[in-house]
């Protein structure tokens, strides 16, 4: 009886390692929300420790309390709502590591949120801003600058903001 | 005196190359203006935009302080651009423009979505003229989405319809009953339809029964004022169109379009419907109303949205139509507009009184209503509940 009821109740556990080499147990059902953990789940390659090449200790760290509380039934619509609100409230840098992960992790939801969040940052903003919240560097001569906002003036006119926030 | 802080960076840089799916994920959630301006950041960033299965072209466009040129001109410039520029599918295209009075452009653009894999289209314009969709409209045959506003629909003879489509939604569209119908018919896979449609456009009777809907889950129906001659439309026939139907809205006016002889009961329950909207405007929505509540046995949300002189008379058809019903699914309540007619009184006191999974009711007074919440809540507070733990909230806007 005691191990029937065990049985229905039994948790599976994954251990998934940071590229800084820190380990996490998760229990399997919260991890496969991951389409990449679980397609290695399902390959069987789960059994010793997932290594997570290209998340760091504190992305991924993000990416787990972002699962848990995607997969929990106790949470209720309101809840997931709030986190996730505060969740996007992360510095820029946060959020596009978050991205980045979850492009690798194949967790769609999370893809979704964080390209909105990014998306809400940048909107309206001037390249120049745009460039210093992406840090990339313009590789491009003043002349070419100049032709690409002549082949779209439209883009480029009205009131920009400049602020980084 | 210490230097003022900045804001802390983070000291990491951050990945100078965002793999191709984040920046399309991040591209595609901007307006097309904030997307194509992206061009300029850096050499990798130069040619993103154009290649964006997903475009959104609305009201936001008009951000500019350059008056000089009018928006048509501007319109026929982005179009430009767009047509010129884009290269490869576009699978969603989003048109929502209300500024626009003349629609230059536009039937090339369609042209080029229709050669280009559309499959999810909005064209939204505000009242100021039809636009007519084009002939290569209609040849969109992998379209599974469609919003239309404003539009003017006219099929070639041959059009068979789009049968891929799961969602149809028109909005003020003109269209003749016939074209509709057949539009409905041919789409064996649709799962939502929305129709909001007034009759100073055209007047479409839906005439019933329709042909078989296998999947449609989501109904909403908005007419504005029906002629009096019209043919009403059997309600229960109407109904038995759609056998998995889950969602049902019936906005303003759209009741007494679909009312000929009310039935108690429909002949066939709608055993799928979770979720009940209604509009009580006159006499005959209440009876409508009550034998779609009557004939939804597993009903859990419900809302009612009143705005009707008081008629004491229709109170006891109110109490006695509960005398068989009861509602074992439902849990969440709205009326909207009360203004604690007697009718209204009756109704929530007997929706509280049968429906025991009750978890919440919702009242939202009407706008010129004098009552305090307080004291509709003390009204309220004092009828029975088959549910222990229902509450109920009174809420002003």
């Amino acid at each position: 009886m005691a191990e029937a009821s065990s049985s229905i109740t039994e948790k599976f556990f994954l251990t998934l390692k940071s590229s800084d080499g820190d380990e996490f147990v998760l229990e399997e059902s919260i991890a496969i929300q991951s389409i990449t953990i679980k397609n290695m789940v399902e390959d069987g390659c789960s059994s010793s420790v997932i290594p997570l090449s290209k998340v760091d200790t504190e992305t991924l760290i993000k990416v787990i309390e972002y699962m848990k509380m995607h997969s929990s039934t106790s949470s209720n619509e309101e809840e997931i709502e709030n986190f996730d609100k505060k969740f996007v409230s992360n510095s820029i840098n946060t959020i596009l590591n978050i991205l980045e992960a979850a492009n690798f992790l194949d967790i769609n939801n999370l893809l979704e949120l964080c390209a909105e969040a990014v998306a809400n940052r940048i909107k309206n903003k001037t390249p120049e801003a745009v460039r210093k919240i992406f840090n990339i560097t313009s590789d491009f001569t003043p002349e070419e600058e100049a032709e690409i906002r002549n082949e779209t003036p439209w883009a480029f006119e009205g009131n920009l903001d400049h602020s980084l926030d | 005196m210490m230097p003022p802080k900045h804001k802390k960076h983070s000291c990491e840089s951050l990945p100078t190359n965002l793999p191709e799916n984040v920046i399309n994920a991040i591209l595609m959630r901007l307006p097309l203006r904030d997307a194509v301006r992206t061009s300029i950041l850096s050499k990798q960033w130069r040619y993103k935009w154009c290649r964006l299965p997903q475009l959104t072209l609305d009201d936001k466009i008009w951000k500019t302080t350059n008056n000089l040129l009018s928006p048509s001109i501007k319109f026929t410039n982005i179009m430009y651009n767009i047509l010129t520029l884009h290269s490869g599918p576009i699978t969603k295209f989003t048109l929502s423009m209300s500024e626009l009075k003349k629609y230059p452009k536009i039937d090339s653009l369609i042209y080029f979505l229709s050669r280009n894999g559309i499959e999810h289209l909005v064209v939204q314009f505000s009242e100021w003229n039809l636009y007519k969709l084009p002939s290569s409209f209609f040849t969109c045959s992998q379209l599974r989405h469609l919003t239309l506003q404003n539009c003017l629909i006219c099929p070639p003879p041959a059009f068979k319809g789009f049968n891929m489509l799961i969602s149809l939604e028109l909005c003020h569209v003109s269209v003749s009953s016939i074209s509709l119908e057949s539009l409905i018919s041919s789409s064996p896979y649709l799962e939502n339809l929305v129709l909001k449609i007034s009759d100073t456009l055209s007047h479409i009777q839906i005439k019933a029964p329709l042909k078989y809907v296998p999947h449609l889950t989501k109904l909403s129906l908005m007419y504005g004022e029906s002629y009096e001659d019209s043919e009403k439309c059997d309600l229960d026939k109407f109904l038995q169109s759609f056998p998995v139907l889950e969602h049902l809205h019936l906005e303003y006016g759209s009741s007494q379009f679909l009312v000929a002889d009310v039935p108690r009961r429909l002949s066939s329950a709608l055993n799928h419907l979770k979720h009940l909207y209604v509009s009580v405007d006159e006499l005959d929505d209440i009876s409508c109303a009550l034998c779609l509540i009557r004939s939804a046995p597993y009903l859990q949300t419900l809302e009612v949205k009143v705005s009707m002189d008081e008629s004491d008379n229709e109170v006891d058809e109110v109490s006695a139509s509960f005398s068989d019903v009861t509602l074992n699914h439902l849990r969440t309540v709205k009326v909207e507009g009360i203004t604690c007619t007697m009718l209204e009184m009756q109704l929530v006191k007997l929706l509280l009184a049968n429906a025991p999974m009750l978890v919440r009711m919702l009242i939202e007074p009407g706008p010129y209503y004098a009552y305090t919440e307080a004291k509709i809540l003390a009204e309220f507070t004092k009828y029975q509940r088959a549910s222990p733990k229902a509450e109920i909230v009174v809420r002003d806007y």
